[in-house]
């Protein structure tokens, strides 16, 4: 465990083993992020408090904190749904803080924790498809779904063995909302995003269905090995998931396991953590916390 | 009904068949209630009338009426988009700035009268006539031809990459900024898009009867609604294909309707509109009466 306000890099010997494909390369660093709502009213809330995040390619980070912590805000920040009143992101060497959502999404892809929100239900999975498959690119009045690229879809889709691939062309408003969001988490990885959002992308699903699509996202993920992000409140998922663990509290990062230290960790250590933070209130973060 | 007023029927439905696919492409494609429209069509016919007595060709008077609709379609949907006002608010604002616009173009005279000028329909009529037919159903055959071509037109533009864009504005503005589409570039150009509908319309409408009026376009967006609801709840699909065509033949079936019930003595002209809001509200409420006897019959057969 190490405390990230004075984040170092890890030392260059350090066994990634189990996680192979984390290069060293950083993919996302976001440097002091600062955020208000409500700026100058009585009720200000500091979101983020000058929050420090170095991702390397490669790396699947998982975000916990309880309501309010700031984990939101702080992918908000980083998708350009909301630009932060202090500080940089700079993404892939591009300095993206002030880039307009829709000019972001070339790099970004996401997946809402609503699984209606990542489909247009009136149109059809390969239409949905097609749409994702020109992320970030200009669209001019060429055919919006063209036959080799139903092709590509009819195969991706069957990766996921739900039946989808012989129903290219029904609505996706037909489907239930695990199988929506199946094709969501399908289509933010269609063109390889340099960055992956996940943001409660299992919370609004049944624990079967949840199960299926952490599956499907690390699969996806470990097979193309792309950059993530995902905001959880299931404590199991952060700790089997991922490379790495970070705890907001109070807009600021106050936790951050390694791979190594996040296998060791049980759900019962992480809501230690979650009432330690929770009885510190606004003080901040004492050294017992931050050590551990 | 006589023959004039049925044949007079099909020619309004198909004339304003134009409006309701421009009214469509904002109300049920980008889900943007825009009164725009009201404003629009009288602009559309205005720009024509003055471009005809300027000499222009009535043909060509078209693109700039066009081009004067599509303007005032970006103008609410600049409002809208960076101005942040409210959409219907908007498009009130646009609309009432037309009128006076309106009467501008027309060189400040509440009208322009076009019946001794060239217009588009004077060659069809010939033509019709020369093949022995009544010359009173060229306007019909004329607006159909259009209607056809720019029905065409929307399928062949809903299925392009841009078409898919601006049809995910409407149904998911979120998701599709996700995808990289800026929204509001898709608005202003889809609010355009359709006001150069409503304008060719009204183009086309005064050259028809032979004047272009400051208040010609009073209830534009009620009709365009009704015609559109008439379309979806006769024929209504899934598709945005079958829901193109449905509109366009919900305007003629509205047209149709609404002489039908003039026809009978017991109607004035100026129930027009009284007539106008009972074929909406009937037509609202069909899908709902539907159900309850579907539903229905399914109690009685569990009972």
């Amino acid at each position: 465990m190490r405390n990230l306000s004075t984040f170092e890099a890890p030392a260059l010997e350090a066994p990634l083993a189990p996680f192979a494909g984390v290069s060293y390369e950083k993919m996302l660093e976001a440097t002091s992020l600062v955020k208000y709502f409500y700026r100058g009213t009585v009720n200000e809330v500091l979101a983020l408090d000058h929050v420090d995040l170095k991702v390397r390619a490669g790396e699947f980070v998982c975000i916990i904190g309880s309501n309010g912590a700031g984990k939101s805000t702080l992918m908000g920040c980083v998708s350009g749904y909301s630009l932060p009143d202090m500080g940089t992101t700079v993404l892939d060497g591009k300095d993206i803080t002030m880039w307009p959502e829709h000019r972001r999404s070339k790099l970004i892809g996401r997946v809402f924790q609503d699984p209606l929100a990542g489909t247009c239900a009136s149109m059809t999975i390969e239409e949905n498809m097609a749409l994702a498959l020109r992320r970030g690119k200009p669209r001019g009045f060429r055919r919006g779904v063209t036959k080799s690229e139903r092709e590509l879809f009819r195969a991706s889709l069957a990766k996921l063995d739900l039946g989808l691939e012989t129903r290219l062309t029904d609505q996706v408003g037909l489907l239930s909302g695990g199988q929506r969001q199946s094709i969501t988490l399908l289509m933010a990885t269609l063109i390889k995003p340099k960055l992956l959002l996940l943001d409660e992308h299992t919370a609004s699903l049944d624990p079967k269905t949840a199960e299926l699509i952490m599956k499907m996202t690390r699969q996806l993920v470990e097979e193309e090995r792309i950059t993530t992000l995902m905001i959880t409140h299931n404590m199991q998922q952060a700790i089997t998931y991922g490379h790495r663990l970070i705890m907001l509290h109070q807009g600021r990062v106050i936790l951050d396991f390694d791979s190594d230290s996040k296998m060791k960790l049980t759900v019962r250590d992480l809501l230690q953590h979650f009432h330690t933070a929770a009885a510190n209130g606004t003080d901040g973060i004492s050294d017992r916390l931050v050590l551990g | 009904m006589s023959f004039y007023a049925f044949t007079g029927a099909i020619e309004q439905g198909l004339v304003y068949g134009l409006m309701t696919l421009g009214v469509f492409i904002t109300f049920r494609v980008l889900d943007f209630p825009d009164l725009t429209v009201d404003g629009s069509l009288p602009l559309g016919a205005a720009v024509s009338a003055v471009c005809i007595t300027k000499g222009i060709n009535p043909w060509l008077s078209l693109l700039p009426a066009m081009g004067a609709g599509f303007l005032a379609g970006m103008i609410t949907g600049i409002l809208t988009t960076r101005l942040k006002i409210l959409h219907l608010l908007a498009s009130i604002l646009t609309m009432t700035a037309l009128y006076s616009i309106n009467i501008r173009v027309m060189g400040g005279r509440p009208n322009v009268p076009l019946i001794t000028k060239p217009t588009v329909i004077g060659p069809v009529r010939e033509l019709v006539s020369s093949f022995g037919i009544n010359p009173w159903l060229a306007s019909s055959f004329l607006f159909l031809v259009l209607v056809i071509v720019v029905v065409a037109a929307l399928i062949w533009l809903m299925r392009t990459e841009f078409g898919q864009a601006l049809l995910a504005t409407g149904d998911n503005p979120r998701m599709i900024t996700s995808l990289g589409v800026n929204t509001s570039f898709t608005i202003v150009v889809g609010v355009g898009l359709s006001n150069s509908l409503v304008s060719l319309c009204g183009a086309l409408v005064a050259q028809n009867q032979g004047t272009a009026e400051v208040s010609m376009g009073v209830g534009t967006i009620v009709a365009g609604l009704a015609s559109i609801v008439v379309g979806e709840t006769l024929f209504g699909g899934r598709r945005i294909v079958s829901k193109i065509i449905s509109v366009v033949l919900g305007s003629v079936i509205y047209r149709l309707a609404i002489a039908m019930a003039l026809s009978m003595n017991f109607f004035r002209p100026s129930d027009l509109n009284l007539i106008t809001a009972t074929i909406v509200v009937a037509s609202l409420c069909l899908p709902r009466i539907k159900e309850y006897f579907r539903n229905r019959s399914y109690r009685g057969k569990n009972a």
